[in-house]
């Protein structure tokens, strides 16, 4: 594939006409006309690229068209077709004329097509049904043809996600860095990380579609801590469905809540209590009001100045919520609520069903 | 890097528009690396517009698809007309490469740091 030279168009489903004589043409166009096939009809040899650049299902001539110039323009035509093309031509032939002979031009001067020659005259169901079934085979270059292009939207489309992938994997690292005390904390920490980021990936893409639920997403942050005996968070709201990038965005900020919690919060100590719970707030629009809270820990200082954790969930809870988040480092326990139009990050904004999210 | 032989420059106050928080980070970074300042950011071309704070500035990267689709080319030229250089930052080239005349500039994403701070110099209206 070498471009867009290659593009062959369009349904494919008109019959093409070149019967320059009598009135042949006029005739087919009819006959063609009362089975319901498209018919296109084109006068002479000079417009005959016109109308094969515009795709044609099958293309019908008779053998008085076939001067040489003609032979040429068809020849051109399928030489550039795409590979999946192999266009039909229906030959009109005479008991006069060299039969033989014009199909041996035809075959080595039309290479890549499917040759039907009929000699007149001919019944009108045996023409019919002829280019019926060349239609038919003609179809089913059509869906070869959509299946290719699927096939290279698809891979645009995960060029596309792989490159943002990683892009986001080489931001994290950088971030990472800029935070690290030494190698192994910084080994740690990118590792933590990218599990999280990895762990929603596998997550929607087991959906099997573009969404994934708030309670799936807490479940998957939390299952691995819960397995390492911390069972002190709390998870519950609402059914809400997310968007993929919002889904992986939370999943994010949570990993990062739930990493502070257990190295300096309420999940250092054996007593300390996360919740994390979400609502649906109808009034408001509605919006999705998301609430971390931690009690029991240590008595909560604010850091000096901000790590990366606190950062990130600042910038991305504000622009997954279209508002600034509320982080409080209140002496009792950390505190992160944010509130934001539920249609900014839901993938089903209309269906608030409440069951227990975990 | 801030300075030449005339004397210290200014750092440029850069504006960031993309969607992905983790990239805007990692900008933020790399802008400071060069020796200049994240002046805002927005997830959209909506925001951009309505961010007073995305006039008082120097030029501004901008990815091609945002919050609010793919808006990238019209904040690039909403920058054009107000006489702000801009950039783009995204892993779709193609795209990029149809509105080549709104930019000074395209980054390929994954950001190479190098790349990226040869191109941001592009954005120095006193060269």
């Amino acid at each position: 594939m070498s471009g867009s030279d290659l593009v062959e168009p369009g349904a494919l489903d008109q019959v093409l006409i070149l019967a320059p004589y009598r009135r042949d043409a006029a005739y087919l166009g009819q006959l063609l006309a009362e089975y319901d096939m498209a018919v296109a009809t084109c006068i002479s040899a000079d417009e005959l690229t016109g109308y094969l650049a515009a795709g044609p299902g099958v293309f019908v001539t008779t053998h008085e068209a076939l001067t040489p110039t003609l032979i040429d323009i068809v020849a051109r035509h399928l030489n550039a077709q795409p590979p999946w093309s192999e266009m039909p031509i229906v030959v009109l032939l005479d008991r006069a004329s060299p039969n033989s002979r014009i199909r041996g031009q035809l075959a080595a001067a039309w290479p890549r097509s499917r040759q039907l020659f009929y000699q007149r005259p001919l019944t009108q169901v045996e023409l019919v049904s002829g280019i019926q079934s060349a239609l038919l085979a003609r179809m089913r270059q059509r869906e070869v043809r959509d299946h290719i292009e699927r096939e290279i939207e698809l891979r645009r489309e995960l060029n596309h996600r792989v490159k943002n992938i990683l892009a986001s994997v080489f931001s994290i690292f950088e971030m990472t860095r800029r935070g690290a005390t030494s190698v192994d904390a910084l080994a740690d920490d990118f590792g933590a990380r990218l599990t999280a980021l990895s762990n929603v990936h596998s997550a929607v893409f087991e959906a099997k579609g573009e969404a994934i639920s708030i309670a799936e997403i807490a479940r998957l942050t939390f299952d691995p801590y819960r397995q390492m005996g911390v069972s002190r968070i709390d998870a519950s709201g609402p059914s809400v469905m997310l968007t993929r990038e919002a889904g992986t965005t939370l999943a994010l900020c949570l990993h990062e809540l739930t990493t502070n919690a257990i190295k300096y919060g309420a999940l250092s100590v054996p007593n300390g209590q996360v919740a994390f719970h979400w609502d649906i707030l109808p009034d408001l629009g509605p919006d999705l009001s998301v609430l971390w809270q931690e009690t029991g820990g240590p008595p909560v200082v604010a850091p000096s100045r901000s790590g990366y954790g606190t950062r990130y969930l600042r910038a991305a809870l504000g622009g997954l919520f279209g508002a600034k988040p509320d982080i409080m480092f209140a002496t009792d326990g950390l505190r992160c609520e944010i509130n934001g139009p539920l249609a900014r990050v839901a993938c089903n904004p209309e269906a608030p069903d409440s069951v227990s999210g975990l | 890097m801030t300075s030449d032989t005339i004397g210290v420059r200014k750092p440029l106050r850069i504006y960031c528009i993309e969607d992905n928080p983790l990239i805007v980070f990692h900008i933020e970074h790399l802008i400071e690396k060069a020796g200049h300042v994240l002046a805002g950011f927005a997830d959209s071309f909506s925001q951009l517009t309505a961010d007073p704070a995305a006039i008082d500035i120097d030029g501004a990267l901008v990815d091609v698809d945002l919050a609010d689709g793919r808006t990238g080319p019209d904040a690039a030229a909403w920058l054009k007309e107000r006489g702000i250089p801009s950039i783009f930052v995204t892993g779709q080239q193609d795209i990029a490469n149809l509105y080549a005349d709104r930019v000074v500039g395209v980054v390929i994403k994954p950001i190479v740091a190098q790349d990226f701070a040869d191109k941001v110099q592009r954005l120095d209206g006193r060269t």
